[in-house]
């Protein structure tokens, strides 16, 4: 399978300043990391999108909103919006930069589209909170609904899954009503974590009913109960859906040390999660796959997960061990110390309420499937 | 919230008399399972439809047939609930008087009816979410300035507060004493919420939730 990567330097102008977590240096250290490992060829440069291509998804409303706060005058109501807040601060240009994520998400979707690729993984986005009208969570425009409705108009049905530790609400929320999109997120439940939505019972709205699955999971979750709840949910409506293809935002926020979320996932999870999600897309949508990064705010575990996305994505084998060059540069630069191994070494949680976590997890995820049950047949 | 806020407006209703089949057969077709009685337009009853199908029931001695009126089956005893009283002010009503609906009165004038289904959804309301949010959740003594305290460390932060539930989490002691300590839920405008607890629990603050993750 020959894989598309989409990537170029602006997507690091996507940048709310030094302090805050969704930081592009995140991209810097992980291109510099599969440069040290010598996979890295040179990506495509995707063009930057249009203001009509976002305008596809999003309120006139909102894109004025982001344009005024991108020229350094923002609109005195632009908190209603999600601008000019913590989460999402303005910067200079902000409305040219998050089209240049989005221009990524989208030439995928239609070099997807006509036929010129199969699998892609563009190397930066996944901004799934952004909503039609609101920008939110760290993201300005939704990169993943403006590339799922360019699939949608050159006639693909699409499977969206998200990993993410938080529920792609955005997406969902979009796409609610949409027979030709199935959503399907794990997270950690809202009860616990941003946004607060995402429960069993969001199963979208007709004609779209039954077209978008939750899977909240407790905080503290591990390995072994993600992985039952994923195998329990996402082959088998992956299966029944048959998409064309399948679009997967990639957020490596559910690793144990996040300091956002409170799951606690290993890289070897993750492994096993990018091993499903090809083989799903190879097996059931013809290899058409466009993956997308998103969430992950601890440098060291964030870059590792990508970097084996990455490798596993173009056909590479995963290496044991990450350069030292590498690792004294970034150790250097992040003043943190970098794990030395592509994975984590093995971890041994200490949860006290390990077995009540795995049996809520397990009651949601069959809650969920005996809910679509009536929908699907 | 309030009575009004909630209610179920206009509201189908029946007459003295009618014939209970006729009743039965509304509250069929509008999937409801209580009907105020009205005679010459003024309340003079509530009829449900376990009324109905206690009183037609062969199990009974004496079943009553088809064409009796609802005069003979409603119930007359009549509990109703203003526009303007507060939700769980109805909420308390429903639940000492063991009842399942309040025909709301304003004056004498029906003007809605609020059933405990109105009132899940008002739960749901109070409890819900209209826009994303991180939550954060804080033990209080139960002292005067307290909530003001934190609030104006949240508002201080930059953060919006986009919703506040609060309880006691005990209860009064055995000897009379009254709880201590008030549960405050709050959702704040943001997906980065440790490092605000994180300040609040530097300056006292007993923060439950988001805890530091385990190792």
């Amino acid at each position: 399978m020959s894989s598309t990567v989409l990537y170029h330097d602006r997507y690091q102008s996507y940048n709310f300043g030094p302090e805050h977590p969704f930081s592009p240096a995140r991209l810097e250290m992980l291109v510099d990391l599969l440069d040290a490992l010598g996979v890295w060829a040179a990506p495509v440069d995707p063009p930057v999108a249009a203001r009509e291509d976002v305008l596809r998804v999003h309120a006139a409303s909102l894109v004025e909103q982001v344009e005024a706060a991108g020229q350094g005058t923002p609109m005195p109501n632009a908190r209603q919006f999600g601008l000019d807040t913590t989460d999402v601060p303005v910067f200079d240009e902000m409305d040219a930069a998050t089209r240049g994520l989005v221009g990524g998400a989208l030439h995928g979707a239609r070099r997807i589209a006509d036929g010129t690729a199969t699998r892609v993984l563009q190397l930066g986005g996944g901004l799934h909170h952004a909503r039609r009208e609101m920008a939110s969570g760290f993201c300005v425009y939704n990169d993943l609904s403006v590339a799922i409705d360019a699939l949608r108009q050159a006639g693909y049905r699409v499977a969206y899954l998200d990993i993410d530790v938080h529920h792609g609400d955005g997406v969902q929320w979009i796409h609610y009503d949409d027979p030709e999109v199935l959503t399907l997120s794990l997270h950690e439940s809202g009860r616990y974590l941003f946004p607060g939505t995402g429960g069993v019972s969001e199963l979208g709205e007709e004609p779209g009913r039954g077209l978008s699955l939750n899977v909240p999971l407790e905080p503290y979750t591990e390995n072994a109960s993600y992985l039952e709840c994923f195998e329990r949910v996402v082959p088998y409506a992956i299966e029944q859906y048959a998409p064309d293809v399948i679009v997967a935002q990639c957020g490596a926020d559910a690793h144990f040390s996040d300091p956002l979320a409170d799951l606690m996932l290993t890289t070897q999870l993750y492994e096993r999660l990018f091993g499903a999600i090809l083989d799903l897309a190879d097996t059931h949508a013809g290899g058409r796959l466009l993956l997308t990064l998103g969430g992950g705010y601890r440098f060291d575990a964030t870059v590792r997960i990508w970097a084996m996305l990455y490798l596993m994505a173009t056909g590479h084998d995963l290496p044991d061990d990450l350069p030292t060059d590498w690792r004294t540069r970034w150790t250097e630069r992040l003043d943190a110390p970098i794990t030395p191994t592509l994975h984590d070494a093995p971890q041994d949680f200490d949860i006290p309420r390990h077995d009540t976590i795995v049996e809520q997890n397990r009651r949601v995820s069959k809650r969920l499937m005996e809910m679509i049950a009536p929908i699907w047949y | 919230m309030l009575v009004q806020d909630v209610m179920q407006h206009p509201v189908h209703t029946t007459t003295v008399d009618t014939p209970i089949l006729s009743a039965l057969q509304a509250m069929r077709e509008h999937d409801i399972r209580h009907l105020p009685v009205l005679d010459d337009g003024t309340l003079a009853g509530v009829v449900t439809d376990r009324d109905l199908r206690y009183m037609t029931s062969p199990l009974r001695t004496d079943p009553v047939e088809a064409d009796v009126t609802v005069a003979n089956v409603m119930s007359t005893q009549l509990i109703t609930a203003g526009p303007l009283d507060p939700v769980e002010e109805a909420a308390r009503l429903l639940r000492t008087k063991r009842i399942g609906c309040l025909p709301v009165l304003d004056g004498d004038e029906l003007v809605g009816i609020i059933t405990v289904t109105n009132l899940l959804d008002s739960v749901i309301r109070l409890t819900g979410l209209e826009k994303p949010s991180g939550r954060l959740a804080i033990s209080l003594n139960d002292e005067p300035g307290q909530l003001a305290q934190l609030t104006m460390r949240i508002a201080e932060a930059g953060f919006d507060v986009r919703s506040v539930l609060s309880y006691y989490e005990d209860e009064p002691t055995d000897d009379g004493a009254p709880a201590t300590r008030l549960r405050v839920i709050l959702r704040l405008d943001t997906i980065n919420v440790r490092p605000i607890a994180q300040t609040l629990r530097e300056e006292g603050f007993d923060v439950v939730w988001p805890t530091p993750k385990p190792t």
